[in-house]
């Protein structure tokens, strides 16, 4: 990819810029070859990919190195676009949001700093990916589990930082992050929480402080780079139990939710509930033609006939339960009850006792894997998806509601319908996933007009996403619109403060600094 | 039934969730296999630790640089090593040519331009996810295997 300097940087400048930034790092740690701007490019960019091109990446080894970097990059006027390990696949990678932006690759820094199996929690540097802190957490015999998400590969700070989920009782990510470091735009450095006392020993155990605490300020945020946090863990549990049931009808979404959330909320289920609809579980079949040769949607008809033939339900709902023998089947019994009450068929159940073998497919059960990437191979080529990712009320109403209305939205469009809803407490999480080869523009043109189509009737029914792709986070920004974006103002106002220069992820989730204000409309999909 | 026999070694992975821990117990959806049935999903591969040392200096430890940096997609069970299983069955071979360290017939220079140009469901690998120094470990020693 060719090189793409920042608004108002002239080529000369930007070489002395990375001459400069290789005063810190070595020459070897700046990258910024064609090659190298390709590599950091979204793999998955719904289009080309020079709509979101790095001019650069640096990859620094510590802390210092990290302060001196933002710097030198106001000195300079080059902003940066910091990544944990830069795997966001379907939001955009290690891309920037703002063009010519130099990719603060943070994939070195990736040491388990602490690990304390008696109060579950660990230290991490935003490099660790969900595989380095599995294996850690093995080798040390640690008695933790993890929450993962579908792709585990990763990195641990980077997806709760990006506010991604898992399905265990520890799911929410942004939620167990407990005392952060991170270096300011200004490349001063200041711990949250506890940690703001020199020395505190309770900095990744309250979640607190004294006066305001600025954790959650780092997340999804372009006020700060963040280069340790505490993260919660979980304590092993004895025995876990799972129930699985096929549900049959797509509208029976409504009472499963109904039964599932007063469980959540009462505390006898503790996991995030995920629930996805049968296209899930056919993904890793085969390919689409093998079930459908047609580009159109996939007919009610045969979707139909494809449940019968593959023995699915509509949906699937497996909750799993995690501790002692006893209070599991106790849970069990209560959460059988109240199924029984909907549905005849009972569930498939299967116990895990400590010492038994781990499904490592199964994220429940917090083994990272990558195997959900599998799903690119669905539509064959160069196969990419997004995510359509709205919250919602956890109740039957607005499920049915938000369900009803993408799936109108979608059969529009003429794509298959692929959704899940995850329970994680007084909300649902809805992923509507679209697929597409990246080697098909006509495809792809019409899942941008899709993706715009639901972001509009989903923002006009009462819902917002909570996280989208870089071509999108101004127009999701945009539907945060209380008191005249009063939200964005808000962001804007703090970013100007701390980042007169802009340098630090300008354009990040739709917060621009007035520096550079006029980029915002570019770069939209 | 060419389709089928290609569809068996994924089939453990459409069972995703129903893993060695819990399938006992449930009605096994292998029923609906011929005999034999697809191959049981293999416990986590654990990776080798990242080779101490100067990432940027010739003579790193190929096995252990692949195991660490290739081996969340391509260790047993990996995703890489499922899709490659399929797409090696297709071309008529053996499924466990989809394991990368099997393979015969790669030489380095393809290796490497997969591993920086990415391919298919593979993305492009930057030089902090593997060194030019790591990566002509790895494309040496996975382009001698004979």
């Amino acid at each position: 990819m060719q090189l793409i300097t920042p608004p108002r940087i002239s080529p000369q400048q930007f070489d002395a810029a990375l001459t400069a930034f290789a005063g810190v790092v070595g020459t070897d740690w700046v990258l910024s070859t064609d090659a190298d701007r390709s590599a950091y490019a979204d793999a998955y960019a719904p289009g080309p990919q020079e709509q979101w091109p790095a001019g650069a990446a640096i990859a620094p080894a510590n802390v210092a190195e990290v302060q001196a970097i933002v710097r030198l990059a106001n000195e300079h006027k080059t902003p940066l676009w910091p990544v944990a390990r830069g795997k966001n696949l379907g939001y955009g990678t290690a891309a920037p949001r703002m063009a010519g932006s130099i990719v603060l690759d943070l994939g070195r820094m990736n040491k388990v700093i602490e690990l304390d199996p008696k109060l579950a929690y660990g230290v991490v540097e935003p490099g660790v990916s969900f595989f380095d802190l599995y294996e850690h957490i093995q080798r040390e015999k640690a008695p933790l589990w993890m929450s993962v998400p579908g792709n585990a590969w990763g990195s641990v700070l980077g997806n709760a930082l990006d506010h991604g989920m898992g399905y265990t009782p520890f799911g929410q990510h942004a939620k167990n992050l407990c005392g952060i470091e991170a270096v300011l735009p200004s490349g001063d450095l200041v711990r949250t929480g506890m940690g703001a006392m020199e020395g505190n020993h309770s900095w990744h155990l309250f979640p607190l402080s004294f006066g305001p605490d600025w954790t959650q300020m780092f997340t999804q945020s372009n006020l700060g780079v963040v280069t340790k946090a505490g993260v919660w863990l979980q304590p092993a549990p004895e025995t876990s139990l799972v129930l699985t049931w096929d549900i049959p009808n797509e509208e029976d979404i409504g009472w499963v939710i109904d039964t599932v959330t007063p469980l959540k909320l009462a505390g006898v289920i503790d996991q995030n509930v995920f629930i996805p609809s049968w296209l899930g579980k056919i993904v890793l079949k085969g390919q689409r033609k093998d079930f459908w040769d047609k580009e159109s949607a996939i007919p009610e008809w045969r979707v139909q006939e494809l449940l019968k033939e593959h023995k699915l339900g509509y949906w699937q709902v497996q909750i799993r339960l995690y501790g002692d023998e006893a209070v599991n089947k106790a849970k069990a019994n209560v959460i059988k009850s109240a199924f029984k009450r909907k549905l005849d068929a009972p569930p498939h159940e299967g116990w895990w006792r400590t010492g038994d073998p781990v499904n490592q497919y199964d994220p429940t059960m917090g083994v990272p894997s990558a195997v959900a990437l599998q799903m690119g191979d669905w539509v064959g080529g160069r196969g990419a998806h997004m995510g359509f990712s709205p919250v919602v009320p956890a109740t039957s109403e607005h499920v049915l509601g938000q369900l009803k209305r993408s799936r109108q939205v979608i059969a529009d469009h003429d794509v298959d319908f692929y959704a899940s809803f995850t329970v994680g407490g007084r909300f649902a999480t809805n992923i509507n996933m679209l697929m597409f080869d990246r080697d098909k523009p006509a495809q792809i043109d019409n899942m941008k007009k899709l993706f715009n189509a639901l972001i509009d009737s989903t923002a006009k029914a009462g819902y917002g996403e909570y996280r989208t792709h870089l071509g999108w986070m101004d127009a999701v920004n945009d539907t945060y619109n209380f008191n005249n974006q009063a939200q964005r103002r808000l962001n804007e106002a703090v970013k100007n403060a701390l980042d007169p220069n802009g340098i630090l992820a300008p354009g990040k989730q739709g917060v621009w600094p007035s520096a550079y204000r006029d980029s915002a409309k570019e770069g939209r999909a | 039934m060419k389709r089928l026999a290609l569809i068996l070694p994924l089939l453990a992975l459409a069972a995703c969730n129903r893993g060695p821990a819990d399938a006992p117990k449930e009605p096994p959806k292998q029923a609906e296999v011929p005999k034999g049935g697809p191959p049981p999903i293999p416990p986590y591969q654990m990776r080798a630790a990242q080779p101490e040392g100067n990432r940027l200096a010739s003579g790193r430890d190929a096995k252990a640089v692949f195991e660490h940096q290739c081996g969340a997609c391509h260790l047993p069970g990996g995703m890489g090593t499922n899709l490659l299983t399929k797409q090696r069955m297709l071309a008529g071979e053996p499924p466990e040519m989809g394991l990368l360290t099997n393979r015969t017939d790669l030489t380095p220079d393809y290796v490497k331009t997969v591993v920086r140009q990415g391919k298919n469901a593979m993305p492009p690998q930057t030089k902090v996810d593997i060194t030019d120094a790591e990566l002509d470990a790895v494309a040496q020693w996975l382009g001698k295997k004979k």
